[in-house]
């Protein structure tokens, strides 16, 4: 029972993991998507949007590490 | 060109020592060839320049110990490795050698604190010393009149003054503010240099990436996390504790997540970079891993036609970490300058509150 228990909280940190990544993924992409158009709109704004691209991905990243810790705690168990 | 005679000499007989080192090596601890990874990433008591520098152990139990190396805390002192109490069989008569590095005391009890000086807090130092020794001379020569009243002389002057002049405009003073964004840009600009030094240590040969580690990064993110508080403004601590216009049967609950975003915010400024640096190294390693599972499963010849690939994503792999380096070590800059320009930022009460509220996840 113990390594059952410990076998699937590893198979939960996979899952888990790749499920985030597919959420962060999606989002930094939709950032990059807004990012891009609007740097080919307007270029000379270019470096204000990068800086507000960074930042807003930067704290999807912040989020995604949340997830990702539970996951290493539970890869650890 | 003597001096290039010199150094090749140097490095042909840096590489013999070496080779014939861990050749040695090899033949005594009988270690298996396995690769592992966690502890090429991982902190440990000895440099590793191919041959192991012993570094100084500093331990607390009854009392503060110190020793020049683990071999010397081993053999001098009231401790031992966790390996010889787990083999007896293995601990023969006279002086015995370090195997994992982790001591405990002689009767096999744990020792109270172990503060010795570690490979991580090594090249952190190195790093530091090298930001403060390169940006005091060119702070001299700013200080003598040289980029002041003339152009700027040299290579390192004029790729520094660009880094800089491009931080201070561009992130510092443009997320802390015109009026007080000059007490922050020595942190900022150290912390800057200082992380970009230790990312590109760990693409030099033997090198280590002290960023690596999470308890460097989190000493980082605390230095931020008390810098961001320490100089919060009236109306920081006003949208914690007493957010304006929020019902007051919420306040409680907004209280709650504002005091939890103080933390999460150098949290994930920690992981963030740690996260980035070990998993380009990790990659790195495993990249290169490659060709000896493809070996060990399909036979030599295959492993080596296939680290032909296995090399050029390494390589490939390898340009993006200088890159991330550079990345990683602006974008902490940047949400370190973030977070203090939010905390310092007085608000304009007149104006409309809602788009005067900072974002906090």
């Amino acid at each position: 029972m113990e390594t059952q228990i410990a076998e699937f909280a590893h198979l939960a940190a996979g899952l888990g993991a790749g499920i985030i990544l597919l959420g962060a993924g999606f989002g930094i992409g939709m950032i990059g998507k807004g990012a891009m158009e609007a740097t080919a709109r307007q270029p000379e704004a270019s470096g204000d949007i990068r800086t507000s691209m960074l930042i807003s991905a930067g704290l999807i990243e912040g989020a995604t590490f949340f997830g990702l810790v539970v996951c290493i705690l539970l890869g650890l168990k | 060109m003597s001096q290039a005679l010199r150094f090749l000499i140097l490095l042909t007989a840096l590489t013999l020592f070496t080779s014939v080192n861990s050749y040695a090596e090899e033949q005594n601890t009988e270690q298996s060839e396995s690769i592992d990874i966690t502890k090429k990433l991982g902190d440990s008591n000895y440099l590793d320049f191919g041959v192991k520098i012993p570094l100084p152990r500093i331990l607390i139990s009854d009392g503060i110990h110190f020793y020049a190396s683990t071999y010397s805390a081993i053999n001098n002192g009231p401790f031992m490795d966790v390996y010889y109490i787990q083999n007896p069989d293995k601990f023969g008569t006279g002086p015995v050698k370090p195997v994992t590095y982790k001591l405990v005391r002689e009767d096999g009890s744990p020792i109270t604190l172990d503060m010795s000086i570690t490979k991580h807090l090594v090249w952190f130092m190195f790093a530091g010393f090298l930001t403060l020794i390169m940006f005091g001379r060119l702070a001299n020569k700013y200080k003598q009149g040289t980029g002041r009243t003339s152009a700027p002389k040299g290579a390192g002057q004029n790729m520094a003054e660009v880094l800089i002049i491009y931080l201070r405009d561009e992130v510092i003073k443009s997320n802390i503010g015109e009026k007080k964004y000059r007490k922050f840009t020595p942190y900022l600009l150290s912390c800057f240099f200082m992380i970009l030094f230790m990312n590109l240590f760990g693409l030099a040969p033997w090198g280590v990436t002290p960023t690596a580690d999470i308890s460097v990064t989190a000493v980082l993110a605390l230095t931020t996390f008390f810098i961001t508080n320490l100089n919060g403004s009236k109306d920081y601590w006003k949208h914690i504790f007493a957010m304006p216009g929020v019902p007051v049967l919420m306040l409680p609950l907004i209280i709650v997540v504002e005091i939890l975003g103080l933390f999460t915010k150098p949290f994930a400024l920690a992981i963030r970079l740690f996260a980035n640096m070990l998993a380009g190294k990790m990659l790195i390693i495993s990249m290169l891993g490659m060709i000896f599972i493809f070996a060990a499963m399909f036979g030599a010849a295959v492993g080596l036609g296939s680290s032909i690939l296995w090399v050029s994503f390494t390589i490939f792999i390898y340009a993006l970490k200088v890159f991330a380096a550079f990345l990683q070590a602006y974008i902490f800059t940047m949400f370190s300058a973030l977070f203090i320009g939010m905390a310092v930022e007085e608000h304009d009460h007149d104006h409309h509150h809602a788009d005067a509220h900072p974002v906090t996840h």
